[in-house]
Formats: C-alpha cells, structure tokens, sequence
C-alpha cells in the first residue's frame, strides 16, 4: 500500500472520518461563539465598563437588575410580547398554511408572496411600520376615520398598551410566514389516505383536524414554537427602530435594555447580565425540543 | 473629492464674503496659522469617524476642507461616516478593543466615559482657543477635565436647539411678538390650540427632541439632576414646577408626542400640522426646498427660547467634540487636521455653507455674517452661549451621560404627563433611578 | 362554487392585506414626491409619479455596492455554512463516533446564543485577529449562526434517507467519501436547498453584526447602509429609505419564486416521523 493509499483507508473508518468532517464546525463554532459566549458570561460577573476591565464583583450585577423596577418590566414585557406574538404566529400561520395546501390558480405565487414578511431586512420594513403607525400620518387612521370608526387619528405607540400591542402584531407579521411554511412542509407530510378512512367513518372537517392534522402536526409544532421563541424573545431590530424601548420604558426587552446599557451607557458588566438572563428561558425551549428530537 | 468650482462656491454661499473679510480683520490669524506647532508625522494616514452630516452641504464642504488638507500636508485622511446616534457605541466600541478610528467626532459627554483612552489635548485646545477668540463655557466642560486637569477633547460645537413655530397663526392666537416668558409660552400654546395649530414636542426616546426641550423646562424652574459634588438634586420644588408646567403644555399638544422619535415633530411641521416645537435649524432650512408650499417657508420663525424663573439662558443642545485614541499612530497628524479643519479658512466656509446646522464652540466664530445674514438664522447662534450641559449643575461624564443615555429626566417628563403618574411618584422614580445611575 | 371559491379566496384576501400592506406602502413611498407624502388628499394613492427617489438612491449613495456586497456575503455565507452544515450532520448521523450524541446536543444549544450579548466580546477577537471592516469576515461570523441551524435541519432529513442506500453502495466497494459525495447529496439536495434557502434569509437581513463590524461605506451590507446613511439628523429619506427597502427586498422574492417548493419539500423531509 502506497503512502496516500494508507491515509487514504486510514481516513475512511468512520471513527476518524467522523472527527475530520465535524472538525470545520467545532472550530467554528468554538472560536466565534462558545470563546465569546464564556467571555460574556464573564464580563457579566465584572465591573466592566467600557474602556475599563473592573474587576470580578460575583453575581452583584444579578442581583442589581433584580432589584431594578426597570428590568423586572422589560422581562416582564419579554416573555409577554413572546407568548403573544407566538400564539399569534401559530394560529394565524397554521390557518394560512391550510389555505395554501390547496391547489388553485396562482398557488405558487400566493405561497412566495405570503412568504415577504420574513424574508424582507427587519429593519427596512420596520421602518415601513412606523410610517403606517405614524401618530400624524398613519394611513391606517386615515382609513378607519373614512369610514367612520373612529374620529381622530390613533394614537400606535404613544401609549404603553398600545405601543406594546402594535409592537406584537408587527412581530407577528414578520414571523407568520415562517410558521406557515413550516406547517405546509409539515401538512405535505400527512397521507391523504387518513382523510379519506375519516370521511368514510362519517367525520367533520373539524374532527378531522382535531384527530388527524393537529396530532401530526405535534413535532413541527414543538420545532416551530422553540426556534421562534428564541428570535422573538432576542428580538432586537424591530423594538430598537420603532420605539427604542419608549414611551417611558414600556417596550423595552432584554436586548433592547441590554443594548442601552451596555453600548450606549457602557455599563458592559451589567448589560451582559442583563443580556444573559434570557438565556435561563431559552435553556427551558431548547431541552423540550432536544427531548422531542430524540423521542423521534 | 472634486475640485469645487471657485465661482459657483462663491455664488452659492455667503463665504467668500465671510473669508474675505475675516481675514482682513484679523490678520494675525492666518499668520498664526502658518506656524502650526503640530508636524504630522512621516507617513501619516488617518481614519475619522463622524456624525453624517444634517444637511449634504456639511459633508461636501468638509470633504473638500479635507482634501484640502491632504494637498498641504500629505496626509491622507479617510472618513466615514454615521448617522448621528450610531456613533457614541462605536467609539465606545473603539475605546474598548483599543482599534479603530484615529479620529472621532462625537457626542456630549463621551469623552469622560474613557478619558484615559484619550490622547491629551491640551496643547491642541489651548493653541486653537487662543486664535479664534476662547471658547464658550459649556464647551470647556464638556471637554476639559478638571480631575486629570487635561482637555481629552476638542470642542467644535452644537447643533444647535431653538423654538420653532408658525408666525401669522401666532398673532391669530394674540402674539404678534413670540412670548418673552414660560406663562406667555403656554397662553400661545392654548391659543394654537384652540384655533387647530397645537404645539407639539416629543415624548417619546427622541435623542435629540425629547431631551431638548423637557431639560429647558427643568433647568428653567431652576430644577437641577445633581449638585456641584454629584449629589443628586432632582427632587425639589422647582423640579416639581417644571413637571406642573409641561403637564398643562402637554394638554395643549398634537396627539402622539409621547411615541415621537426625532422625525416626528419636523414632518408634523412640513405637513402645516403644527404650530410650535423646539428643534434644530433643519425644519425651516428644509421648509425653503419646499416649492410646493412656499407659504411654510416665508411664516416659519426661529427664536431662542425664553428664559424661565430661574432667570437663565437653559438651553440643551447636542454638543459634539473630536478626540484622538491613544492607540493612534499618528497623534500629531490628526492634531494637524482638527487645528486645520477649525482654522478659519476651513472653519467659515463649512460653517457658513451649513446655514447654522453646527453653532461652533469657539467665540470667534460667533462674528460670521451668516448669523445675521437672516433673522430666523441668529437664534441658533445664540444656542452655544445659551447652553447648559447635560448632568446640569453635577459633573460631566459617566453618570451625567448614562442619565441622559437611559432618558431618566424625559422619562420623568413623561410619566407625569402621559401616564398621569403623580408629580411626587415621579419625581421619586427619576431620583432613584439617578442615585443608582450616580452610585456606579 | 361561488360559495368555495369564497372561502378559499375571502381569508386569502385579508391575509394578503394584512401580509402585503407595507410592501404596498414601500411601492407608494418609493414613487411619491416627498410632498406628497405628507399632504395627500388619499394616502393609498399616488397623484405624481416620481422616478427621483430610486435615481438619488442610485446616483447619491453606495447603493448598488451595498447590495453587491450584501448578495457577495450572503451567497458566501450560505454556500460555506451549509457545506459545514452537511459534512458534519452526515457525521453524527452516519459515523456513530464516539462524543456525536454530545456534539449533536452542543450544536443545538449553540443557536441558542443571540448576537445580542456576543457583540461585545467578539468584537475583541475579531480585532485581534484583524478582521475588522473586512467584508469576507461576515462569513464565518454568520457561520454561527447559520450552521447550527442547518446541520438540525439536516440531521433531520439525513435521518429520513433509507440506509439501503449506502449499505448497497458499501457492499460495491465505495468508500466513505464516495457515499457522502455521489450517493447521500444528490439524494440529499431537498433538504440541502432549503437550509440554503434559509441562510441566505437570515444573512440577507442580519443587522447588528454587520452595523459593528463593518466601518468603510464601502462594506456595508443594504440595511446597515441604509439606516446608518440615508437617515440625515432628524430627517428620514422616506422616498430613497423605502425604494432601497423595496429594492433590497427583491433578490429574496426571487429565490422563494423559484425554489419556495424545494423549500417546503426539504423541511417536509426533515419533520417527517
């Protein structure tokens, strides 16, 4: 056997072959992203500021945002504008999704028109949403006052409630697509046979879809719910550009207030604490899906 | 950069004129300019990172200044540019890794954020200071360190705040004369409202808006965020005061105010909604590009605002000043440029072609025609000597610009006038809010 | 038929409003004078249509090397993390070595980590290893994200592939390398489409990352450029921000013309029990 030959069969067994392909992704992913994160973490459990390295304080940082009125309301906001917002994309993504498994004119372009929302850049769009949700200028008001619903012009994101709600609804638009493609793939998946043993046993559109499309749609539904969960609650471009945590902290989230603190006021220390504690939420998705993956 | 045509320059600014005279006034000026204690070193290369300029002529005019300077002295100089509130966290950013940009040009205090970062400025700020007239005290403190006794920056202005508002629907509502004072200010501010012209003024996390005016109110009453030594002084009468007189202002606003971000009050402005707010110079520059509606231009006015019970000037203005990094190599070839830049042959024409977009911090400069060269025009030179700083009357940095970062004070504005928080609740969110800032 | 074909077109209807308004809303900012924007008889009408918007965008800004750039980083980004992403999800899948448990659950938790709180820190590396305003170094930064995301969704659909495949191929003699690279891929382009269709999403709008790394105008990605240039004090360019948004928008409304179907397919591929 020749030299290359040796390396050759040598790189064949599964044992070393498996290590040399994972190899580019552990590099990766171990240099640019655990590096950094374990760093974070660090920073965190400092004094830092910018410009200033501090020195090791332990979980003061924790215990100073606990103790703030401010962040305790933007992780309050947090989790609400996560479990809204995606109640919202689920239902609405699974409701377009079923419309769009059928066959009819146009299909294709339906499905990629509907798709926009969330391949557009966030932040150009956003600032899309803030023209119509504009105090002044808001076509949306002027449409509604034209039709006599209301008398003056609404008032989007002037007020806590309302700034948060139309922040939840522009979340929504951008990520019920996602949900909706995701369900297609996952409705394509589903035997046509199992409808038509239902219709024969005499069942509802609804039955069918309480026994037969909800069940099967379990899996995507967890992969769905978790993987959304985790861009909406780091949500950063949509909050920044249309309300940059405003009126009066109402809308701020754990990334946005991080962002503030850390960069704009340079209290690094705190902002990493503060940019870290959604992480405890996050770790709760990512072993329901770990678990569901493997039961499969 | 393009040669910039000599005649058309001339035609279409008031420079030359402004030049011409200048250095015939003062001819020591150009003389002291030629003896520039500053050498760039051998080989030099610079990075400047600015603010985007408010209106394009800035970024013309300061390009050809710069070329200018790379013809003179082989330097060459690259610039980038930010829009304005992206550039704090990238100097922050810079200041932290210990890279970036030799040059940046940035906002209020943050210089004091990592003063030790900085390259020493004094021989720069004391050489410049003494050829154009010294320089207004605001500017001092935003830039001299009274702890390290060193300038960590150099002034180079404000872009400046003044009240705007609409002059016949001002004498519709009985002022022929713009108010003198706070009571006169809220009788017109009902009358526009009553005739459909209200005021408006932002609310919302606008930078530059919200914090304009709801720091003129407080510092007007006499209200003050710390004392001399840091100690906070926010809960007071005169803080309470102010927060009464902004709730009865508020009444008479446009709907919306409190979700505003800087662009709001201009387009509410251009669209004829609107009848009072305070703001920099570009609503009415921009009202003379509007062919369509010139009646916007023509009964557009400026004035500086008038001064409350605390019988001051208390204007906020966002402040900008250059500092150098020390991780720079050539510290002297970017002392070169910002001595250059701010001489007055670079000074005037940047300064007069903007139309008032920048008021600088040096006193000299104050005596440009462009000031008077229209009445609406000369509020804004006013906004420099007029000026308090943020943190008014603490000490700048850290704390002052992390107050003003996290809009305690607008929040404070906000929460009484929005969400009917009592005045007493609300003074005392800011004031704990303040101590913790403060204590940090 | 009326009856159906409302049914099916009424709810598709007040999604496409719902969905479509601000595209809508960009098209009519794009072609409106900049007066007409804030005086408008009708604000979902045009009265004068103006080419200037798109021309300024074009002639007074680096638009179009924004955009190349943004296509160059993101074609990049997507062909090298779904490269990585493949050759290593065939590994914990196939190559039961030991530790490929670990790694799969480590790669997982690795999309966890939003660039939210790892700006900072990695910032100091990519100083340190002089990557700073270099356009090419989005691409392993975007790696980090992309390629957890990726090798999931491909463990999922490799999963799905019938190992008679490769036995049978294993039986003939080929090696490893020839069952990664001419049995399991061709089999494999599904699955392989759509995680590339989902790079090229995420890194066609990744935000933050690009508006700190990259310094020069002429490395900047479509939205950095746009926001950090086209908004002038307190002054929005509507006209100009929403022709580019729209411009900006239309390399993505292409891909997922063409291939919004391989898309569906692949995901459907990798969520299959």
């Amino acid at each position: 056997m020749t030299g290359r030959a040796q390396i050759l069969s040598r790189l064949d067994s599964p044992r070393v072959l498996g290590y040399v392909l994972i190899a580019p992704a552990a590099v990766l992913l171990l240099g640019l992203l655990a590096y950094p994160l374990v760093l974070g973490v660090w920073l965190s459990m400092t004094s830092a500021s910018l410009g200033n390295a501090g020195e090791f304080v332990g979980l003061k940082n924790y215990a100073t945002i606990l103790d703030d009125p401010i962040f305790r309301g933007a992780a309050g906001f947090s989790v609400l504008y996560t479990v809204c917002a995606e109640i919202g994309k689920l239902t609405l993504g699974l409701a377009l999704a079923l419309i769009l498994n059928q066959r009819f004119r146009g299909y294709r372009a339906a499905r990629s028109l509907m798709l926009l929302p969330w391949v557009a850049p966030t932040v150009l769009s956003a600032l899309a949403w803030l023209w119509l949700l504009d105090p002044q200028f808001s076509a949306l008001s002027w449409l509604l006052i034209k039709l006599h619903l209301i008398d003056t012009n609404l008032d989007f994101l002037g007020h806590a409630w309302s700034a948060r709600f139309s922040l939840i609804v522009v979340n929504i638009w951008r990520g019920l697509p996602y949900f909706a493609i995701g369900y297609l793939a996952g409705l394509q998946g589903i035997s046509k046979d199992l409808y038509e043993a239902a219709a024969i046993d005499g069942a509802t559109g609804w039955q069918a879809f309480r026994r037969i499309t909800w069940p099967l749609l379990a899996p995507i539904t967890t992969i769905l719910v978790a993987f959304s969960s985790i861009f909406t609650l780091t949500d950063f471009q949509l909050i920044w550009t249309m309300t940059r945590g405003g009126p009066t902290d109402s809308t701020q989230v754990f990334t946005t207030l991080a962002y503030q603190r850390a960069i704009t006021s340079g209290q690094l220390g705190e902002g990493a604490a503060i940019a870290i504690a959604p992480i405890v939420f996050m770790i709760v998705l990512a072993v329901i899906v770990v678990r569901s993956v493997r039961e499969r | 950069m393009k040669h910039p045509d000599r005649r058309e320059f001339l035609h279409s600014t008031a420079a030359g004129i402004g030049a011409a005279a200048l250095a015939g006034a003062f001819p020591a000026i150009a003389s002291a300019a030629d003896a520039s204690p500053f050498k760039p070193e051998k080989g030099a290369e610079l990075n400047l990172l600015r603010w985007k300029g408010f209106v394009k002529r800035d970024d013309e005019i300061w390009a050809e200044n710069t070329a200018k300077f790379e013809k003179a002295t082989g330097v060459k100089v690259k610039i980038d540019a930010l829009s304005w509130p992206d550039v704090t966290p990238k100097a922050a950013l810079a200041a932290q890794v210990g890279s970036g940009p030799d040059i940046i040009m940035g906002w209020n205090d943050d210089p004091f954020v990592y003063p030790d970062k900085l390259v020493d400025m004094t021989d720069l700020a004391e050489h410049i200071g003494k050829a154009h007239g010294g320089y207004f005290d605001t500017a001092r403190t935003y830039c001299y360190d009274p702890e390290v006794k060193r300038w960590v920056s150099q002034p180079i202005g404000v872009t400046g705040n003044a009240l705007v508002y609409r002059k016949s629907w001002a004498k519709e509502a009985g002022f022929a004369e713009f108010p003198k004072d706070f009571d006169g200010v809220l009788k017109l501010a009902r009358g526009l409202k009553k005739n459909g012209h209200p005021c408006g003024f932002s609310l919302g996390h606008a930078v530059g808006d919200a914090n304009g005016w709801t720091h003129w109110l407080l510092w007007g009453f006499g209200g003050k965020q710390a004392n001399p030594d840091n100690s906070i002084a926010i809960n007071s009468a005169e803080t309470a005061h102010a927060l009464e007189y902004a709730k009865q202002l508020h009444e008479t606003m446009i709907a919306g105010v409190a979700g505003w971000l800087d662009p709001n009050n201009n387009q509410a402005f251009a669209a004829g909604q609107l009848g009072l707010t305070m703001n920099g110079i570009s609503i009415w520059a921009s009202a003379k590009d509007n062919k369509e509606h010139p009646e916007l231009y023509a009964d557009t006015a400026n004035v500086v605002p008038p001064i409350g019970p605390s019988k001051q000037h208390t204007i906020f203005n966002n402040f900008t000043s250059a500092f150098i990094f020390k991780y720079s190599k050539y510290p002297n070839a970017a002392k070169e440029y910002l001595r250059f830049m701010l001489d007055t042959a670079q000074a005037d024409p940047w300064v007069t072609g903007m139309v008032g977009y920048v008021t600088p911090a040096l006193k000299g400069y104050a005596d440009l025609p462009v000031w008077t060269s229209n009445p609406n025009i000369t509020p804004y030179r006013d906004a420099m000597a007029g000026a308090k700083f943020d943190g008014f009357n603490g000490k700048p940095g850290k704390a002052a610009a992390q107050a003003l970062d996290e809009f305690v004070i607008v929040d404070m504005f906000a929460d009484h006038c929005v969400n009917n928080v009592s005045v007493k609740d609300a003074i005392a969110k800011a004031e704990k809010r303040l101590t913790t800032i403060y204590k940090r | 038929m009326f009856w159906r074909r409302l049914r099916l077109y009424g709810p598709l209807a007040l999604y496409g409003v719902f969905l479509l308004l601000p595209f809508y809303w960009m098209i009519l900012t794009t072609f409106k004078p900049d007066d007409e924007l804030l005086r408008t008889p009708n604000p979902f009408l045009i009265f004068h249509v103006t080419l200037g918007h798109i021309t300024g965008l074009l002639r007074e800004t680096q638009f179009l090397q924004w955009f190349a750039n943004t296509l160059f980083v993101s074609v990049a980004s997507t062909v090298v993390s779904v490269f990585i992403s493949y050759i290593t999800a065939y590994a914990i899948i196939r190559l039961r070595f030991p530790g490929s448990e670990v790694v799969s659950t480590a790669i997982f938790l690795a999309y966890i980590v939003p660039p939210a709180i790892l700006f900072i820190p990695l910032a100091t590396i990519i100083i340190q290893l002089h990557w700073f305003d270099k356009l090419w170094a989005l691409v392993p930064i975007y790696a980090t994200f992309l390629v957890p995301f990726c090798t999931w969704l491909l463990i999922g659909f490799l999963k799905n592939i019938p190992r008679e495949l490769e036995e049978a191929a294993r039986v003939d003699g080929a090696s490893n390398f020839a069952i990664i690279w001419r049995i399991i891929f061709p089999v494999a382009v599904p699955g392989l489409i759509s995680a590339a269709i989902f790079s090229f999403t995420l890194s066609w709008n990744e935000y933050l990352y690009a508006l700190v790394y990259m310094s020069s105008s002429t490395n900047k990605t479509v939205s950095v450029g746009m926001i950090t240039e086209l908004i002038r004090g307190d002054r929005f360019q509507w006209g100009q921000l929403m022709a580019g948004a729209l411009i900006g928008v239309l390399p993505a409304v292409l891909v997922y013309f063409f291939f919004v179907e391989y898309y569906v397919a692949g995901v459907s591929g990798s969520v299959k029990e």
